[in-house]
């Protein structure tokens, strides 16, 4: 009997959940999964039998036409074994739950030695990105994690704007990572250190949890799990781009694509912004006329609306009055979307 | 069988029923009519915010969708959430079944205060009104927990909000310490504890958790009302102040809420199936105590809803091994509620057919909660749709079901009308069919990654969102069949009679419609009232009236 059900059990819960969960891609999730399939092996009982007993007793029981509408059931109103039976069972499943889930919190927070060889990074909630700064690398690294397989990490996760007046500063995010099973979130004043080994190489996403405002269905980032060569590869290639000075970088404007910046305005724009006049304001105000609103002639920055301005703050980002404009990085943008968005941008322009 | 004069007051103590329009219908003391108040007020609220939530399913048809704006879609979802638990579900199963049904099943003539039971109705619709009208000053965003510090980021919507829970917590405080007196010092001479209906353990459990807990909510909602109106920083990191404080304070009522928003709706089950089931209700002393000590659990789990915001893991272990304890009460109620169908001469009439509408989901919701429960498990479910699925399993497949459970059970003491019994069956199989398409999957896309609170998604879940909101379109169409049913039957319904269902507690000894002052003259208990095939238990009442089912 018992060996029946293990099988079929298997078959109903182990198996499915093996196929069709998402990739258990840090070395924590192992463990989380044997445990959601541990609670499938009596949860699954629980439910099959409650509504089983439903369907039969009440087929069973059921009054027939003939009997007399004053009938009544057994007057049975208790039955101790039982009781207690049902009492303890679920009680002793629950302490092994407990048990079993006492050993697996430790694994995700940074205590004992399995984390004195790990590498501490940071990561940063902002609106509506993510900030990640790696050790040994003057300039962070927006929305796009890269780690190397198999080394251990502990993550400093903490959430921070420019200005921290509790009007227009940070918010709570939460960095989540389905395939690592590992969420935690991001709250501005407290650092929660949390640790983690990737264990299968590939890209998956971050998703901000916790709600940040309007950015937050669109707040999503990058885990690149890397083999150890190509992660020192692209290790070197950061150091090389942060010892050219940022000033330096200078946007060419010449030769935007209008029609190709409307693509990208509507894909990286709209979550915040209108195509119509200042006053439709969503995060930001409405970008219609940018370049020619008597009643708005200054920028965020207190700049001329100049298209060089405005290239500007796409590079750079800025602190307006309902949250934050992210800078060219944490927006994914290159110099020739900059170019291609303002020449969209003119083209607004009445 | 007549005992009389065991102190109780005599019946010279009635007042003249209220002459005038106002006085009868519009302020009025009498508990039955401040209830149907509460099940208009809160039944219209239901409607605007199940409304909410089909706009938002249109808007989560697909991705990137512009049927709202991403800010409108935020409000919507806030101020769903928010009036479901606060204007919905707590004023209907306490305000509502409470004032209607505790005094009837005690053999009282009405609550312990009628004036306070009156104050507190009339607290109810102006903090809707406020809820509402924020939309015209930016309604808040930040869903019904409403998390600092974004919450102060907000316009004044959001205080408007703080505004609306604070007068429905006054309400709510109110109510319980009414009901809690009233259920301690006015039950029948000879209803001892453990003769008392499991309504009204359940109320008063309720009513316990009401009284405590809710001041809690006001300390909060005092809180962010005067950060963001005064500045003074109790969120405020710059200033000294923890986003953290309001999610201990805030959960140290709002899990309690979860209780005050389940017991009563335990307490209709534990009604409707000795009525219809026609037996004993299996182990009433362990329905009674386990309601008791879920009542107590539930101040000491609070925490569990904040595994991911950096609790030590020692705090971690206690709330997941306190919220594992709960389990077990809670288990102890299913299983007997499943096996007082056992032996039973069970009628399948359209209350008997919700209260296994609510035994099926809300089972489903409990063992999602297990694994919710576990921190490991929680920290990657936490805040995705599996949540979302999970609350309405337990809020939805449990107090709604439990709430029209008890509409079709007690309409006819309501009106003294039946409901039909033919639109109950559709009601319930469309409402059933259509609750499970709409939140089922929900658990899914929830552990494959898509967060809660969002207006658009990874095109992944494109067809899953489809599906969802398909079936959320039909079980909105499935509460018109309730509507028309409920009109229908105050136009042309069968007249019921005071007992239609052959119940034994004491609210079927009186006529349908109960009259005014309930019992014309106080009833004495002698024993249980579950006892199905013993003469009834009462002295004093209209024996008459009281026999077999006639329907």
């Amino acid at each position: 009997m018992a060996v029946i059900s293990a099988v079929l059990m298997y078959i109903v819960v182990v198996y499915p959940i093996d196929r069709a969960f998402l990739p258990e891609a840090s070395v924590v999730s192992v463990p989380i999964d044997n445990l959601f399939k541990f609670s499938m092996f009596f949860s699954v009982p629980i439910l099959v039998y409650v509504n089983g007993f439903i369907i039969y007793f009440a087929l069973r029981y059921r009054r027939r036409p003939e009997e007399p509408i004053e009938a009544v059931g057994s007057p049975i109103h208790d039955h101790p074994a039982l009781e207690t039976t049902w009492t303890i069972i679920p009680g002793i499943l629950m302490i092994v739950l407990a048990v079993l889930s006492y050993y697996i919190i430790p694994m995700y927070y940074p205590t004992g030695q399995a984390t004195a060889s790990a590498v501490t990074m940071e990561a940063i909630g902002h609106k509506f990105y993510f900030e990640f700064r790696y050790p040994g690398l003057k300039q962070s690294v927006m929305n796009e994690m890269h780690l190397p397989i198999g080394v251990p990490v502990t993550l400093d996760i903490t959430s921070y704007e420019e200005t921290l007046d509790v009007k227009t500063g940070p918010v709570l995010h939460s960095f989540w990572v389905p395939e690592f099973r590992l969420k935690q979130d991001m709250i501005p004043g407290m650092v929660v250190p949390i640790h983690f080994t990737a264990r299968e190489i590939g890209t998956f996403r971050i998703v901000c949890a916790e709600f940040c405002g309007l950015g937050h269905s669109h707040m999503w980032g990058k885990v690149v799990v890397q083999s150890k060569t190509d992660f020192d590869k692209w290790y070197a290639q950061q150091q090389t781009e942060a010892a050219a000075p940022e000033a330096e970088r200078l946007i060419t404007l010449a030769g935007g694509d209008a029609s190709a910046g409307q693509g990208l305005f509507n894909a990286k724009c709209t979550a915040c912004h209108n195509a119509a006049p200042f006053a439709q304001t969503k995060v930001g105000p409405g970008l219609a006329d940018l370049f020619d609103d008597p009643e708005h002639p200054n920028l965020v920055t207190g700049k001329k609306a100049t298209p060089a301005n405005v290239a500007d703050v796409l590079e750079h980002g800025a602190h307006g009055s309902y949250g934050v404009m992210p800078n060219m990085h944490a927006n994914g943008l290159t110099d020739k979307d900059v170019a291609n968005l303002v020449a969209y941008l003119q083209t607004l322009h009445k | 069988m007549s005992v009389t004069n065991i102190g109780q007051p005599e019946s010279s103590h009635i007042h003249p029923p209220p002459d005038t329009f106002i006085k009868k219908y519009v302020f009025s003391l009498d508990h039955k009519v401040i209830a149907v108040q509460y099940f208009i007020t809160g039944g219209l609220f239901f409607v605007l915010a199940g409304l909410l939530a089909e706009l938002m399913r249109a808007q989560l048809m697909g991705p990137n969708n512009h049927v709202l704006s991403i800010a409108t879609y935020n409000q919507a979802y806030s101020v769903h959430g928010s009036a479901m638990v606060w204007l919905v579900v707590i004023p209907l199963l306490t305000g509502g079944f409470g004032n209607l049904v505790m005094p009837l099943q005690i053999g009282a003539r009405d609550v312990a205060f009628p004036w306070l039971n009156m104050i507190s109705f009339w607290l109810f619709p102006p903090a809707g009104i406020l809820l509402f009208a924020s939309f015209l000053y930016g309604a808040p965003q930040a869903g019904w927990t409403e998390y600092p510090p974004f919450s102060v980021q907000m316009p004044f919507g959001t205080s408007m909000w703080c505004m609306a829970i604070f007068l429905i917590g006054v309400s709510a405080t109110i109510t319980g310490l009414n009901f809690l007196v009233t259920i301690v010092k006015m039950r029948a001479p000879g209803m001892t504890w453990t003769r008392t209906p499991l309504f009204v353990w359940a109320t008063g459990v309720t009513a316990f958790l009401s009284m405590i807990a809710t001041a809690n909510l006001s300390a909060a909602l005092a809180g962010l009302f005067i950060q963001r109106e005064f500045g003074v920083p109790f969120y405020d990191v710059s200033r000294g102040g923890a986003p953290v404080l309001w999610q201990h304070v805030f959960w140290f009522y709002s899990h309690p809420a979860v209780y005050i928003m389940i017991l009563p709706a335990f307490g209709i089950v534990s009604e409707v199936i000795p009525t219809f089931v026609r037996r004993p209700i299996f182990g009433y002393k362990a329905i009674a105590y386990s309601s008791a000590t879920i009542g107590l659990l539930s101040f000491m789990v609070w925490a569990h809803h904040m595994f991911t915001s950096g609790l030590q893991h020692w705090e971690q272990f206690a709330f997941m091994v306190l919220t594992m304890l709960i389990a077990v009460p809670t288990g102890i109620k299913i299983f007997s509620w499943v096996a007082s169908l056992w032996g039973g001469k069970i009628r399948l009439d359209s209350p008997l057919l919700f209260v296994f509408g609510f035994l099926s989901t809300f089972t489903f919701g409990g063992v999602t909660g297990i694994l919710l429960a576990s921190v490991p498990v929680d920290v990657h479910e936490h805040a995705s749709y599996f949540v979302v699925a999970h609350l309405h399993y337990v809020l939805f497949g449990g107090s709604m079901f439990g709430i029209f459970a008890g509409m079709y059970y007690w309409w006819p003491k309501i009106t003294g009308r039946l409901l039909d019994e033919r639109l109950g069956k559709w009601h319930f199989w469309s409402m059933f069919v259509a609750f499970n398409a709409t939140f089922l999957p929900m658990h899914w896309i929830g552990l494959h990654g898509m967060p809660r609170r969002v207006a658009t998604y990874d095109p992944i879940y494109t067809s899953t969102n489809e599906f969802v909101s398909i079936s959320a379109f039909v079980l909105g169409l499935s509460m018109l069949i309730f509507a028309y049913n409920a009109l229908r039957s105050a136009k042309s319904g069968e007249v019921a009679g005071p007992n239609p269902w052959g119940g034994r507690t004491l609210e079927w000894m009186i006529p349908s419609p109960a009259p005014y002052y309930n019992f014309k003259e106080i009833p004495i208990v002698l024993s249980g009232p579950y006892d199905y095939g013993k003469p009834l238990p009462y002295a004093n009442v209209d024996q008459e009236l009281a026999t077999v089912p006639v329907h």
